[in-house]
Protein backbone atom coordinates (compact mmCIF):
# COMPACT_ATOMS: atom_id res chain seq x y z
CA UNK A 1 0.00 0.00 0.00
CA UNK A 2 1.58 3.53 -1.22
CA UNK A 3 1.61 5.81 1.80
CA UNK A 4 0.32 9.71 2.10
CA UNK A 5 2.34 11.38 4.99
CA UNK A 6 1.90 15.17 5.35
CA UNK A 7 5.85 16.42 7.20
CA UNK A 8 5.46 19.53 9.01
CA UNK A 9 8.55 21.64 9.52
CA UNK A 10 9.38 25.10 9.31
CA UNK A 11 12.58 24.86 7.57
CA UNK A 12 12.06 23.82 4.44
CA UNK A 13 16.06 22.23 4.14
CA UNK A 14 14.59 19.78 6.85
CA UNK A 15 11.18 18.80 5.51
CA UNK A 16 13.57 18.15 2.23
CA UNK A 17 15.81 15.44 4.49
CA UNK A 18 12.65 13.69 5.85
CA UNK A 19 11.00 13.66 2.66
CA UNK A 20 14.61 11.68 1.16
CA UNK A 21 14.71 9.64 3.85
CA UNK A 22 11.60 8.84 3.00
CA UNK A 23 11.69 8.08 -0.22
CA UNK A 24 14.92 6.04 0.35
CA UNK A 25 13.51 4.00 2.93
CA UNK A 26 12.06 1.40 1.28
CA UNK A 27 8.46 2.60 2.25
CA UNK A 28 6.05 2.92 -0.53
CA UNK A 29 5.47 6.62 -0.21
CA UNK A 30 2.58 7.46 -2.85
CA UNK A 31 2.00 11.30 -1.85
CA UNK A 32 4.38 13.48 0.50
CA UNK A 33 2.47 17.26 1.22
CA UNK A 34 4.55 19.28 3.32
CA UNK A 35 3.36 22.31 5.52
CA UNK A 36 5.70 24.99 7.53
CA UNK A 37 3.55 25.40 10.67
CA UNK A 38 0.50 23.89 12.42
CA UNK A 39 -1.75 26.33 11.10
CA UNK A 40 -0.88 25.38 7.27
CA UNK A 41 -0.65 21.90 8.24
CA UNK A 42 -4.52 22.36 9.71
CA UNK A 43 -5.07 23.83 6.19
CA UNK A 44 -3.64 20.88 4.44
CA UNK A 45 -5.37 18.02 6.43
CA UNK A 46 -9.15 19.98 5.44
CA UNK A 47 -8.25 18.55 1.79
CA UNK A 48 -6.02 16.16 1.89
CA UNK A 49 -6.52 12.09 3.68
CA UNK A 50 -2.87 10.84 4.58
CA UNK A 51 -1.80 8.23 6.72
CA UNK A 52 0.32 9.72 8.63
CA UNK A 53 1.88 13.22 9.90
CA UNK A 54 5.66 13.55 10.74
CA UNK A 55 5.85 16.91 12.55
CA UNK A 56 8.36 19.16 14.64
CA UNK A 57 7.29 21.18 17.61
CA UNK A 58 9.49 24.47 17.41
CA UNK A 59 7.46 26.11 14.92
CA UNK A 60 5.91 29.82 14.63
CA UNK A 61 2.11 30.70 14.39
CA UNK A 62 0.93 26.97 15.74
CA UNK A 63 3.47 24.53 17.10
CA UNK A 64 3.45 20.51 17.08
CA UNK A 65 2.30 20.71 20.43
CA UNK A 66 -0.80 22.70 19.59
CA UNK A 67 -0.86 20.97 16.33
CA UNK A 68 -1.23 17.99 18.43
CA UNK A 69 -4.04 19.53 20.67
CA UNK A 70 -6.50 20.08 17.75
CA UNK A 71 -5.85 17.04 15.31
CA UNK A 72 -6.89 14.58 18.97
CA UNK A 73 -10.03 17.45 19.30
CA UNK A 74 -10.78 16.20 16.00
CA UNK A 75 -13.43 13.70 15.35
CA UNK A 76 -11.41 12.32 11.85
CA UNK A 77 -7.97 13.94 12.22
CA UNK A 78 -7.43 12.05 15.50
CA UNK A 79 -7.14 8.86 13.23
CA UNK A 80 -4.18 10.01 11.43
CA UNK A 81 -1.16 8.69 13.43
CA UNK A 82 1.23 11.21 14.47
CA UNK A 83 5.01 11.28 14.62
CA UNK A 84 6.55 13.92 16.74
CA UNK A 85 10.38 14.66 15.20
CA UNK A 86 11.88 17.13 17.42
CA UNK A 87 15.71 18.79 18.80
CA UNK A 88 13.75 18.11 22.20
CA UNK A 89 14.02 14.95 23.80
CA UNK A 90 13.71 15.98 27.31
CA UNK A 91 11.41 13.35 28.78
CA UNK A 92 9.06 16.13 30.12
CA UNK A 93 8.14 17.00 26.41
CA UNK A 94 8.45 13.49 25.10
CA UNK A 95 5.69 12.43 27.56
CA UNK A 96 3.56 15.40 27.27
CA UNK A 97 3.44 14.91 23.32
CA UNK A 98 3.11 10.89 23.75
CA UNK A 99 0.17 11.67 26.48
CA UNK A 100 -1.65 14.32 24.09
CA UNK A 101 -1.31 11.38 21.16
CA UNK A 102 1.73 11.76 19.67
CA UNK A 103 1.94 7.81 18.17
CA UNK A 104 5.77 8.01 18.31
CA UNK A 105 8.77 10.03 18.93
CA UNK A 106 12.14 10.53 16.89
CA UNK A 107 14.44 13.12 18.11
CA UNK A 108 17.10 14.97 15.70
CA UNK A 109 19.33 13.90 15.10
CA UNK A 110 18.29 10.65 13.47
CA UNK A 111 19.42 7.83 11.44
CA UNK A 112 17.12 7.12 8.48
CA UNK A 113 16.38 3.57 9.65
CA UNK A 114 15.44 5.05 13.62
CA UNK A 115 12.55 7.10 11.21
CA UNK A 116 11.18 4.13 9.03
CA UNK A 117 11.33 2.04 12.26
CA UNK A 118 9.34 4.61 14.29
CA UNK A 119 6.83 6.00 11.49
CA UNK A 120 6.49 1.34 10.78
CA UNK A 121 5.63 1.41 14.34
CA UNK A 122 3.31 4.39 14.99
CA UNK A 123 1.16 2.72 11.75
CA UNK A 124 1.14 -0.83 13.09
CA UNK A 125 -0.74 0.79 16.49
CA UNK A 126 -3.22 2.67 14.78
CA UNK A 127 -3.92 -0.40 12.29
CA UNK A 128 -4.35 -2.97 15.39
CA UNK A 129 -1.03 -5.33 14.81
CA UNK A 130 1.13 -4.46 17.68
CA UNK B 1 29.14 21.10 35.72
CA UNK B 2 32.89 21.36 34.59
CA UNK B 3 34.49 23.09 31.45
CA UNK B 4 35.66 19.57 30.73
CA UNK B 5 32.46 17.49 30.87
CA UNK B 6 30.84 20.01 28.62
CA UNK B 7 33.41 20.20 26.20
CA UNK B 8 33.26 15.92 25.68
CA UNK B 9 29.76 16.61 25.73
CA UNK B 10 29.76 19.31 23.04
CA UNK B 11 32.18 16.81 20.80
CA UNK B 12 29.87 13.84 21.47
CA UNK B 13 26.77 16.42 20.20
CA UNK B 14 28.43 17.53 17.09
CA UNK B 15 30.04 14.76 15.73
CA UNK B 16 26.48 12.64 16.10
CA UNK B 17 24.65 15.55 13.97
CA UNK B 18 27.29 15.57 11.25
CA UNK B 19 27.57 11.55 11.20
CA UNK B 20 24.00 11.32 11.03
CA UNK B 21 22.45 13.87 9.34
CA UNK B 22 24.92 15.12 7.07
CA UNK B 23 26.89 11.98 6.54
CA UNK B 24 30.40 13.62 7.14
CA UNK B 25 32.81 12.71 9.36
CA UNK B 26 35.14 15.23 11.97
CA UNK B 27 38.71 14.54 11.39
CA UNK B 28 40.13 16.55 14.34
CA UNK B 29 38.70 18.46 16.91
CA UNK B 30 39.90 20.95 20.02
CA UNK B 31 38.92 23.39 22.65
CA UNK B 32 39.29 27.11 21.63
CA UNK B 33 40.35 28.66 18.44
CA UNK B 34 41.13 26.72 15.72
CA UNK B 35 45.38 26.30 15.09
CA UNK B 36 46.31 28.81 12.32
CA UNK B 37 46.39 27.22 9.04
CA UNK B 38 44.07 24.36 9.58
CA UNK B 39 41.35 23.61 7.11
CA UNK B 40 41.51 24.16 3.82
CA UNK B 41 37.72 26.45 3.93
CA UNK B 42 39.34 28.56 6.63
CA UNK B 43 41.14 30.57 4.70
CA UNK B 44 41.25 34.87 5.11
CA UNK B 45 41.45 35.78 1.37
CA UNK B 46 40.01 38.87 0.17
CA UNK B 47 39.54 40.75 -2.93
CA UNK B 48 39.57 44.19 -3.46
CA UNK B 49 36.56 46.36 -4.75
CA UNK B 50 36.07 49.71 -5.92
CA UNK B 51 33.27 51.37 -4.57
CA UNK B 52 30.61 53.87 -6.10
CA UNK B 53 32.82 56.83 -4.56
CA UNK B 54 36.00 55.55 -6.56
CA UNK B 55 37.38 54.36 -3.30
CA UNK B 56 39.05 50.81 -2.99
CA UNK B 57 38.14 48.99 -0.13
CA UNK B 58 39.22 45.34 0.54
CA UNK B 59 35.89 42.79 1.15
CA UNK B 60 35.89 39.12 2.15
CA UNK B 61 35.84 36.96 -1.43
CA UNK B 62 33.00 34.73 -1.54
CA UNK B 63 35.29 31.24 -0.17
CA UNK B 64 36.31 33.32 2.39
CA UNK B 65 32.83 34.33 3.80
CA UNK B 66 31.46 32.62 6.99
CA UNK B 67 27.96 31.74 7.74
CA UNK B 68 27.09 31.51 11.44
CA UNK B 69 23.57 29.99 12.96
CA UNK B 70 22.98 31.11 16.77
CA UNK B 71 20.23 30.59 19.15
CA UNK B 72 19.17 30.95 22.82
CA UNK B 73 18.05 28.40 25.89
CA UNK B 74 16.41 29.00 28.81
CA UNK B 75 16.36 26.03 31.67
CA UNK B 76 18.66 25.53 33.84
CA UNK B 77 21.42 26.94 32.73
CA UNK B 78 20.38 29.53 30.55
CA UNK B 79 22.61 30.36 27.43
CA UNK B 80 23.12 30.31 23.55
CA UNK B 81 25.16 28.29 21.27
CA UNK B 82 26.34 29.61 18.19
CA UNK B 83 27.76 27.70 14.58
CA UNK B 84 29.95 29.02 12.36
CA UNK B 85 31.28 27.89 9.07
CA UNK B 86 32.67 28.98 5.86
CA UNK B 87 30.36 29.71 3.33
CA UNK B 88 32.15 27.16 0.83
CA UNK B 89 32.21 24.57 4.04
CA UNK B 90 28.35 25.00 4.53
CA UNK B 91 27.57 24.18 1.07
CA UNK B 92 29.88 21.10 1.48
CA UNK B 93 27.95 20.04 4.81
CA UNK B 94 24.75 21.56 2.98
CA UNK B 95 24.76 18.83 0.01
CA UNK B 96 25.47 15.78 1.89
CA UNK B 97 22.11 17.18 4.28
CA UNK B 98 20.26 17.13 0.91
CA UNK B 99 21.23 14.67 -0.86
CA UNK B 100 22.67 17.04 -3.60
CA UNK B 101 25.92 17.96 -5.10
CA UNK B 102 27.94 21.00 -3.43
CA UNK B 103 27.44 23.02 -6.83
CA UNK B 104 23.44 22.75 -6.66
CA UNK B 105 23.32 24.22 -3.31
CA UNK B 106 22.50 27.55 -2.74
CA UNK B 107 23.54 30.53 -0.44
CA UNK B 108 20.19 30.32 1.45
CA UNK B 109 19.94 26.66 1.91
CA UNK B 110 23.52 26.29 3.02
CA UNK B 111 22.65 29.15 5.61
CA UNK B 112 19.43 27.14 6.46
CA UNK B 113 21.19 24.08 6.94
CA UNK B 114 23.86 25.72 9.31
CA UNK B 115 20.52 26.66 11.10
CA UNK B 116 19.22 23.49 11.31
CA UNK B 117 23.21 22.21 12.84
CA UNK B 118 22.79 24.95 15.32
CA UNK B 119 19.46 23.70 16.41
CA UNK B 120 20.25 19.72 16.86
CA UNK B 121 23.76 20.48 18.19
CA UNK B 122 22.05 22.70 20.67
CA UNK B 123 19.29 20.15 21.41
CA UNK B 124 21.82 16.76 21.85
CA UNK B 125 24.61 19.11 23.93
CA UNK B 126 21.64 20.52 26.37
CA UNK B 127 20.22 16.59 26.55
CA UNK B 128 23.63 15.01 27.59
CA UNK B 129 24.63 17.94 30.12
CA UNK B 130 20.86 17.89 31.49
CA UNK B 131 19.17 15.24 30.88
CA UNK B 132 16.34 16.08 33.07
CA UNK B 133 15.69 19.73 32.42
CA UNK B 134 13.03 20.95 30.12
CA UNK B 135 14.58 24.23 27.77
CA UNK B 136 12.65 26.30 26.04
CA UNK B 137 15.18 26.99 22.77
CA UNK B 138 14.61 29.76 20.21
CA UNK B 139 14.55 29.61 17.01
CA UNK B 140 17.95 29.77 15.20
CA UNK B 141 19.06 33.07 13.00
CA UNK B 142 21.59 34.27 11.04
CA UNK B 143 24.26 36.17 12.93
CA UNK B 144 25.27 39.43 10.32
CA UNK B 145 28.77 39.36 10.43
CA UNK B 146 29.38 42.95 12.10
CA UNK B 147 27.99 41.34 15.25
CA UNK B 148 30.64 39.75 15.95
CA UNK B 149 31.86 36.08 17.13
CA UNK B 150 31.59 36.24 20.34
CA UNK B 151 29.00 36.01 23.25
CA UNK B 152 29.00 38.69 25.83
CA UNK B 153 29.62 36.25 29.12
CA UNK B 154 32.20 33.63 29.60
CA UNK B 155 31.56 30.86 26.62
CA UNK B 156 33.05 27.61 25.66
CA UNK B 157 34.67 27.02 22.63
CA UNK B 158 35.23 24.09 20.30
CA UNK B 159 36.56 24.01 16.76
CA UNK B 160 35.90 20.78 14.21
CA UNK B 161 38.21 19.95 11.43
CA UNK B 162 35.65 18.07 8.68
CA UNK B 163 38.97 18.78 5.77
CA UNK B 164 36.45 21.40 3.69
CA UNK B 165 36.85 23.63 6.73
CA UNK B 166 36.77 24.36 10.17
CA UNK B 167 33.22 24.20 12.46
CA UNK B 168 33.19 26.38 14.87
CA UNK B 169 30.94 25.91 17.80
CA UNK B 170 30.32 28.48 20.96
CA UNK B 171 28.25 27.41 23.60
CA UNK B 172 27.46 30.12 26.68
CA UNK B 173 26.10 28.99 29.83
CA UNK B 174 24.78 31.60 32.24
CA UNK B 175 25.12 30.74 36.19
CA UNK B 176 21.84 29.92 37.88
CA UNK B 177 20.36 33.16 39.79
Amino acid sequence: MELRVLIVDDSSVMRAFIRRVLELSGLEIGLCLEASNGEEALRVLENNWVDAVLTDINMPTMDGEELLRRMSEHAVLRLIPVLVVSTDRTEGRVQKMLTLGAKGYVTKPFAPETLREELERSLAVVNGTE
Amino acid sequence: MEPNEIQVGLAAAVEEVLETMCFTSVLASGEGAAPAGMGAGHRTASVSERTSAGSEETVPDAAARSCTAELHFEGNPSGGCRVSVPLKLARVVGAGFLGSEEMEVSDSQAEEVVCELANMICGSVLSRLESEETFRITHPQLVPPERGAGFENAAINRWFDLGDGILTVTLELQPAI
